[in-house]
């Protein structure tokens, strides 16, 4: 097998891989002085080259986002870090956060300069707020240390400080305006846009805003250093680089797996997760996070990358994969993530608020033995006019598992139903 | 926006005097991180601040928080309603959240919530009558690859858990003293959202 490429894992077995010495150790800080010796815009440029898209879920392309935010004359100019990690099924930045946050922490000193940005916000889902958020507080404390934060940064003249935020429990401040929000200590309920959060007046404090996520400024370090030509021919077209796949279910070694954008399902499955567990056969696969459309065990040479999946109608989403075994109800499965979205719709959206709960109350009816046809079929098309209803995506992040799930398995719905 | 709190007059504090110094040193770190003229947005790691030395946040909490930090009241109530991890009611000294999304349901946690349940003797939801363990469902915590996973008293991870490492975790909870728990609960207040 050739040798894998790594850029996000390079340091995650190694003792105590979350230090300043050991992210040094393997040349970690090196990319930030070259980083202040360019223009600003020529970082993006690099960026733009490199085919980065955000890892957070939507696939935007991160220069692209950047220079929405360049474009802008209003000052103070904000990045925010998105660590809200709450997707079903998603794990990864956790993962950067607790092993490797100082690879994250100096794509964001990079990120920050290109923007021209002197104040930067992480914002971290409550849960983290004694785990990863510390170790993110304590890499910060480094870098200040170090002089990678602070006042005139390695002697550029550039001044930046960062922040850790810890949010309360909430899937939805996961949503780049509902986090923007809740970092101005309000409920997250997202906005309405325009204005985007790039534009003055849709941002942090009104101001322009880019909102990265995490996994996402990993990768700047390489990109300087490496140029994104480099960076861009790791992927596949448009898609540039790794991903971390956070992979759980019925696999063989569930956990977080660094592989080329665009890897097919299969690949990942037999190569990186040791195949299915038990020897039992694959039944479905959620590719991008719960709220992307299911596929089956025959759609697993599909490649992963973002583009691919949009064309197949589900998405790359978050990069989290589950992988279920035959053993599997899909019904049971659907009421599972069902369950979720009704939990966690904000409730601002009429649409999402009584679709989310009525989807979910309907297939705990078909699940408990008590439905009818009728009812899979009522899940199908309410899911389908809950789509592009709603401010923000989660409603067809609800709709897209819901509909997709009956249509590829419907016979795990009809079983359970009469009539 | 008008400053409703500081109107109504001084707020009495609901901490002990031990509890006041952290959650007053606490406050200036919180308000320390925004723009002066932002003191307003250090909300939510306030309620954290006084939910780390209450247990939950109740009525006189709230509006202790909302004077201290210049807020009209209705927003604390607002936001420490809407985000799950503050506790509108006294809840068990060591609280134990199992996750139920779809990873963890996938490597069965419904079996783990049943066998925390008939250990503790309670539903999710509840309370033990000695106020030592409570126990609720949540919502997926990023711990998917080391499904099924736990959650003790909101920041503490346990992951791969089995009933055999869940009964360990319980026996040795048993011995600890846990969060202190204010005491009381609020008529008023809505249970949480479930």
């Amino acid at each position: 097998m050739p040798e894998r490429v790594k850029i996000l894992t390079v340091d995650w077995d190694k003792p105590e891989s979350w230090s300043l010495s050991t992210y040094k150790a393997s040349g970690g800080w090196r990319a930030l002085p070259k980083a202040l010796k360019m223009q600003p815009q020529q970082i993006v440029d690099e960026v733009m080259k490199s085919n980065l898209r955000g890892r957070g879920g939507a696939g935007f392309p991160t220069a692209m986002k950047w220079n929405f935010v360049r474009k802008e004359t209003s000052f103070p100019k904000y990045l925010v870090v998105n660590g809200d990690e709450g997707e079903p099924g998603t794990f990864k930045d956790r993962e950067v956060l607790l092993r490797s946050p100082h690879r994250m922490l100096e794509g964001l000193v990079i990120g920050c300069y290109a923007l021209e940005c002197h104040l930067t916000y992480v914002y971290c889902r409550g849960e983290f707020r004694k785990t990863a958020a510390v170790r993110l507080q304590q890499a910060i404390d480094e870098a200040y240390r170090e002089g990678y934060l602070g006042k005139n940064i390695l002697g550029s003249g550039f001044d930046l400080d960062a922040r850790v935020v810890i949010g309360a429990g909430a899937y939805i401040c996961g949503e780049e305006t509902a986090m923007l929000e809740s970092i101005e200590g309000r409920k997250g309920y997202p906005r309405l846009k325009p204005p985007f959060p790039a534009n003055a007046g849709g941002g942090l404090f009104k101001q322009p805003t880019a909102v990265n996520n995490v996994e996402t400024l990993a990768n700047l370090p390489t990109i300087v250093e490496k140029g994104g030509e480099w960076f861009a021919n790791v992927g596949v077209p448009k898609n540039g680089g790794t991903r971390l796949f956070a992979v759980s279910g019925h696999v063989n070694k569930p956990g977080v797996h660094e592989a080329p954008m665009g890897t097919t399902f299969r690949v990942l499955l037999d190569e990186y997760c040791g195949g299915m567990r038990g020897g039992k056969k694959l039944k479905a696969i959620i590719p991008g996070g719960a709220s992307s459309a299911i596929m089956t065990a025959e759609e697993a040479e599909w490649a992963s990358d973002y583009d691919t999946l949009k064309a197949k109608k589900t998405m790359a989403g978050s990069g989290a994969v589950v992988y279920f075994d035959e053993d599997t109800n899909m019904a049971f499965a659907l009421a599972n993530v069902m369950k979720f979205f009704a939990h966690e719709s904000c409730g601002q959206c009429t649409p999402c608020r009584e679709g989310t709960a009525w989807l979910s109350r309907l297939l705990d009816k078909i699940c408990a033995g008590r439905g009818e046809k009728v009812d899979v079929d009522n899940v199908h098309q309410i899911a389908r006019q809950m789509e592009a209803k709603t401010i923000c995506a989660l409603a067809d992040g609800a709709a897209m598992p819901a509909y997709s799930f009956i249509e590829k398995f419907r016979a795990d719905f009809d079983a359970l139903v009469r009539g | 926006m008008i400053a409703l709190s500081k109107k109504a007059g001084e707020v009495p504090s609901p901490f002990d005097a031990e509890q006041q110094r952290r959650f007053d040193e606490g406050l200036d770190k919180a308000v320390a991180k925004y723009p002066p003229d932002r003191r307003r947005a250090s909300l939510l790691a306030v309620l954290h601040l006084a939910q780390d030395e209450l247990g939950w946040i109740s009525e006189p909490t709230m509006a202790y928080v909302a004077f201290r930090l210049d807020v009209p009241p209705v927003r604390v109530r607002e936001v420490s309603t809407f985000y799950t991890m503050y506790r509108k009611h006294p809840v068990g000294r060591h609280h134990i959240g199992v996750c139920n999304s779809v990873s963890c349901w996938a490597m069965g946690s419904e079996r783990i919530l049943r066998h925390c349940a008939e250990r503790l003797g309670i539903q999710p939801g509840q309370v033990t009558p000695d106020g030592q363990f409570s126990l609720e469902e949540v919502a997926c915590l990023a711990s998917c690859g080391t499904a099924p996973a736990v959650l003790h008293n909101n920041f503490d991870y346990f992951e791969s858990v089995t009933p055999d490492s869940i009964d360990d975790l319980i026996s040795r909870l048993r011995g600890e003293p846990g969060q202190k728990m204010a005491p009381g609960g609020h008529p008023n207040v809505p249970a949480p959202k479930r």
